[in-house]
Parts: C-alpha cells; structure tokens; sequence
C-alpha cells in the first residue's frame, strides 16, 4: 500500500488508507467505511471529523512518540474504532478528545503504550454532549513499565443520562505468571520477555498487521 | 528419573510440604490423591522450580541436582507441568511460541512445512478446530478447549516427565475422553514419566498399572498401587493421629 502524504484539509471516502504527513498535521473529513493506517511518528496533530454514517478504524502504531494530540467530532450515526500503540525509549505525551454531540454514535479508543525509558503518559477524554441518545464510548488502555513508567488518565465526562460508557485501564510491569508460564515451555527469560513485550503491543494492532504484509515475529 | 528427598517447601516462610520423599521412574505412571489444600498442587510448583516458593531438601532429575535451576532449565531437561487452569497469552499465538521453544530446544530453524503439519496433525486427533494454532494461547477459550491446547503444546515439546495438575477438573465426558485417550497415546509413544494429581478415577483408569501416594496435612501418609486409589475413592480420606486410615464411612 503507498503512504499519502497529506498537507491540507482533505475529505477520505470509503476506503483504506496509509497516510503520513508534511507538516506534522492531519486535519480529515471521513465520509462513508474508512479506514487508516499511521506509522508516522512525527505526526502530532490529528483532527477527525466524521460525517453522519461513517464508519472510521485507524491503527496508529508508534515506535517512539514525543507529542501527539488527536481530536475527534462525531455528531449523529457514526462510529470509529481507533487504536493506538506506542513503544517509547523517552518522554512521550499522547493524548485524544473525542467529543460526541449528536446521537447514535459509537466509540471504541484502545491505547496500549510500553514504555522502556522516561515517562509516558497518555490523556484520553470523552465528551458526551447532553441531550444526546443512544451513544456508546469505551476506552480500553493498558501500559507496561519496562524501564520507564506509564500514566493513564482515563476520563469520561457524560452529560446524558441515555449512554453506555465504561473504561478499562491496567498498568503494571511484565507479568511475572505470563513469563513463567513460557519459560516452562522452555523458553528462556529474555525470549519470553521479548516476546510477552511485542505480543502486548501488537495485541490492538491484527489488522495494521495483516494490511502491512508485516510480520510481528520479524 | 525423578527423586525428592526430604523435600520441605515454603511460601512466604509458611510451610506448605514437609519431608516429602518420593521416586519416579522412566515410563512410570504415579497417582498423588488427597484434599483439598493438603498441598498436591504444591509438589508441582515444587518439581516445576516455580520461584515464589522456597525449597528445602533435593529434587534430583536423572540423576543431576535441579533444586536451583531455574523454570526454563527445568523445562528444558524435559519436565512438563499442565495445569488445571492454562493461562491465557494475549498477543502470543500458540503457534509461535511453539515455534521458539522447539527451535530453542533443538538449536536449529524450525521447517514451517513440517511444523504445520504435526501442528494439524495433532489438532485432528484432539478433536480441536485448528484455527487454534495460529489463535492467541487461550484467550477466548474453553475450560475444554485450554487443556487440549496444552496437549497440543506437550505433544510438540516431547517432554519426558509430565504433572498433570487435575487437568480432568471442570472437563465434560467426551472431553475427557479425549484427553485420557491423548495422554495414553502419548504415554504409550514416548513413554514418559506422569505424575497424575487428581481427585476421580476416570484419568488414571486409563493406565494399567500406577503407582499411588496419599497426601495429608502436607506430607506424604500412604503409598500403594491402584487399590489404594480404589479404596480412597470409595471409601474418602481420614487422618487420625500420624496413621493414614481408609474412612469407614
């Protein structure tokens, strides 16, 4: 798949695309099935704005972050999925509003972040307008320490009574029973180790994989 | 093959085993019966080298001293330990982690053709869908389900001595079956040693001839053969004073 590389306020129609950019931005209008593909680390602002109907999946998956700010609108019958995975070695700031002001809607935010060196922290806002109906947000965030530390700040702010909304957030370091329990298939400490980390971090990334032609065992 | 001598073992300074002494031999099918949290599932973590716990005494494996070696050089010398709940993995597939472990285990590249193969071939006979191989190590799986894939894991390692924590716990009739009928057709290849820690009779009638120990209030009371395991159970368990007794009622 070409990476677009985008520079202006562009509108994605049904489709899948890979996209970077030139100035560090990306301002998107989604309209129709979408879905996205990001693997560049020097974007740090992302604005999506989804048109009644729309269907949007986006996998941003990062080696390293320094700042990322991604900003969501959904106003009526849409639904996005995004999901975002990030292996830091320094300080790393990530953070999402997804503000909902219509009816209809559906959220799904999943972040899995590991962080090897420094601190990475990652802010996730919901916003549930009032006297809006029938919307769904969930945020399901996980982070594991490996030499650095993780924050999670995981908010949901509704303001209509007619919503479903939950969160799951995790932090911990490298699961000691997950550890044992392949080394008791002999493999050894490092390998396990290596193999726990990588599976975590691609464990919200299926389809970024198999889109990419990728191998996560490369 | 396997031999514990005087074997005490802790958790957090609390005793959970005492002066356990007990010989497994090549090929040898040998049965561990008793209560609940007498500590069989203790003697596992023990063998295993499970390092919450804190051992006292010598485990010997073919001879060389395993007491500290760690979960992998245990692994590695060809114990195999399958739990009565398998953890799930997500992230990992099974296929995967079987793929580094055996290339671990022999040193060389795995043949992806081959290693497909037996993979499917195994799946087959445990009556397990294969799409298993390629999913996540148990995430999203049955109580049934799991134990098979941990069979499908033994019969890839070839392991040579293999604690089967009441891994016949929470299966229905048919899956059952399919375990013991595995587990005999492994035993019957390989011919491995099994250590069987369970609390009914459908496993173990599956072997001919076994050996069986009875715990209590941590420490090994009564060693037999399968009558042993008859009369316990039928008859239950009772402790009086220091003698193991077959309960009248």
């Amino acid at each position: 798949m070409n990476k677009l590389l985008v520079s202006d306020i562009i509108n994605l129609n049904d489709g899948i695309y890979s996209l970077g950019s030139k100035n560090g931005n990306l301002e998107l209008v989604i309209n129709g099935n979408v879905t996205i593909y990001l693997e560049d680390e020097e974007i740090n602002n992302i604005n999506l704005k989804l048109d009644e109907n729309s269907n949007l999946f986006v996998y941003d998956f990062r080696n390293n972050c320094h700042d990322c700010h991604v900003k969501i609108e959904q106003n009526n019958n849409s639904k996005v999925h995004y999901n975002c995975s990030i292996q830091n070695n320094g300080n790393s700031n990530y953070q999402i509003d997804n503000n909902i002001t219509g009816d209809n809607n559906e959220s799904y935010l999943s972040v899995r972040t590991l962080s090897h060196k420094d601190d990475s922290k990652i802010t996730i806002n919901v916003k549930i307008d009032e006297k809006t109906k029938n919307n769904i947000a969930l945020e399901d965030l996980k982070g594991i320490f490996d030499g650095g530390s993780v924050m999670i700040e995981p908010n949901i702010i509704a303001l209509s009574n007619e919503v479903v909304a939950n969160h799951l957030t995790t932090i911990g370091g490298v699961d000691k029973v997950s550890l044992y329990y392949l080394m008791s298939k002999g493999i050894q400490e490092f390998d396990a180790k290596k193999i726990l980390l990588k599976g975590f971090i691609y464990s919200n990334m299926d389809e970024f994989i198999k889109n990419m032609g990728g191998d996560k065992n490369a | 093959m396997l031999e514990m001598t005087n074997v005490n073992l802790f958790i957090n300074e609390k005793k959970l085993l005492e002066n356990i002494n007990l010989k497994i031999n090549a090929g040898e099918v040998h049965v561990l019966m008793g209560k609940n949290g007498v500590g069989k599932s203790s003697i596992a973590s023990s063998i295993m080298g499970n390092p919450n716990y804190k051992v006292e005494g010598s485990i010997k494996y073919d001879g060389q001293e395993i007491t500290n070696l760690n979960i992998y050089e245990r692994a590695k010398l060809g114990i195999y330990l399958l739990n009565q709940t398998p953890m799930q993995i997500e992230g990992v597939t099974n296929a995967e982690m079987l793929r580094i472990a055996l290339s671990e285990k022999t040193g060389e590249a795995i043949n992806i053709l081959k290693f497909n193969k037996e993979l499917e071939s195994i799946c087959t006979s445990l009556e397990l869908d294969k799409s298993f191989i390629h999913r996540e190590i148990n995430v999203g799986a049955s109580g049934g389900e799991r134990k098979k894939v941990e069979l499908l894991h033994m019969w890839m390692l070839k392991p040579s001595f293999i604690i089967l924590d009441e891994i016949d716990s929470g299966l229905d009739v048919d899956a059952l079956k399919i375990v013991a009928k595995s587990l005999k057709e492994y035993h019957e290849k390989y011919h491995p040693a099994i250590l069987i820690i369970t609390h009914s009779d459908t496993l173990i009638n599956t072997f001919d001839n076994y050996f069986v120990h009875v715990l209590n209030d941590h420490q090994i009371v009564a060693n037999g053969s399968k009558e042993l395991a008859k009369e316990v159970l039928t008859k239950g368990f009772k402790r009086t004073s220091d003698t193991f007794v077959i309960s009248e009622n």
